[in-house]
């Protein structure tokens, strides 16, 4: 990383430490959470790169957090994936639904991956069973998300990217 | 606006009808009627293997294992995803030791938690301490 400035390695932070709070301040609804919204919004922001390094933060704290295990081992996967497919599409969409689509497309796929995660650990049997019996969960995750980026994700856009400018035009 | 709200719409019709797929033929069902089961449990390290035997009208193994709670020394603890056993013979599992109550249904590993296991006449339900 030796393009990384001093202003980056801040903002990682910022939108490290926002992204483990979001996911604080809805962890008492199973499978709703906001987590996906932000890495979205800031994919759009502030770019592919400093998004990869938050998604490796906000995994390595949920692991300093939860201890270690398994399935935390797949956010280091999970969330990448969602940023990259996010910027290699950021382009084509003209409106909120795209991403709402990606979003939606990742909660519902959210068990089936962790699934074939847990697969390599404990066998396709656990793994199967694992994802038949998180189907529901992962369907309010698929909804949730979906509805969420299609009603937040311009409005916070707007504001992030306007503070991002700010952020920039401050430190340069 | 209307787009958007037309398209929330689907998406939750959408979530219904899946769940309506899932309750009709995927979810556990469990069997009326009375069955005689067995109970076994065994802490190795307490020495405990006991079994009990229990004829119920209960359809799932945790509707059971709430009723003989006392007897049995049972305790639970509820997650996102559903209700585990974390102790038995009031022996409750050290996570700090990666202990766990592993649930074998004859003989073959349980691959989902109590609530979702089905009760049928003649089944052994073992639960052992182990470490993951």
């Amino acid at each position: 990383m030796k393009n990384m400035k001093p202003r980056d390695i801040a903002l990682i932070a910022l939108l490290s430490a926002s992204i483990t709070a979001g996911k604080f301040v809805l962890s008492f609804v199973p499978n709703v959470e906001i987590v996906t919204l932000l890495f979205i919004v800031y994919t759009v922001s502030f770019g592919l790169k400093r998004s990869l390094l938050v998604s490796v933060v906000f995994a390595t704290t949920e692991i300093l957090i939860y201890g270690f295990s398994t399935w935390l081992i797949g956010y280091y996967i999970v969330w990448p994936v969602l940023i990259i497919v996010t910027w290699l599409m950021r382009n084509r969409f003209k409106s909120e639904f795209g991403y709402a689509a990606i979003a939606g497309i990742h909660g519902f796929a959210f068990g089936a991956f962790f699934a074939v995660f847990e697969s390599f650990f404990y066998g396709w049997a656990y793994g199967f069973a694992y994802w038949l019996r998180g189907i529901l969960f992962d369907v309010v995750h698929g909804v949730s998300n979906y509805i969420i980026v299609l009603l937040l994700f311009k409005p916070l856009a707007r504001i992030v990217k306007m503070q991002a400018e700010r952020f920039f035009a401050a430190v340069n | 606006m209307n787009k958007k709200i037309i398209a929330i719409v689907s998406v939750l019709l959408l979530a219904v009808l899946v769940y309506w797929g899932y309750s009709a033929f995927i979810a556990p069902k469990g069997e009326e009627g009375k069955k005689q089961v067995t109970i076994h449990v065994v802490i190795s390290k307490e020495n405990i293997d006991q079994k009990f035997e229990y004829t119920t009208d209960h359809e799932f193994l945790y509707d059971l294992l709430k009723e003989k709670e006392g007897e049995l020394g049972a305790s639970f603890q509820t997650y996102d995803f559903g209700t585990m056993v974390t102790g038995m013979m009031n022996y409750v599992a050290d996570e700090s030791q990666q202990e766990f109550f592993h649930i074998a249904v004859n003989g073959e590993d349980a691959t989902t938690g109590p609530q979702e296991i089905p009760l049928k006449d003649g089944d052994v339900y073992k639960f052992e301490l182990k470490n993951w």
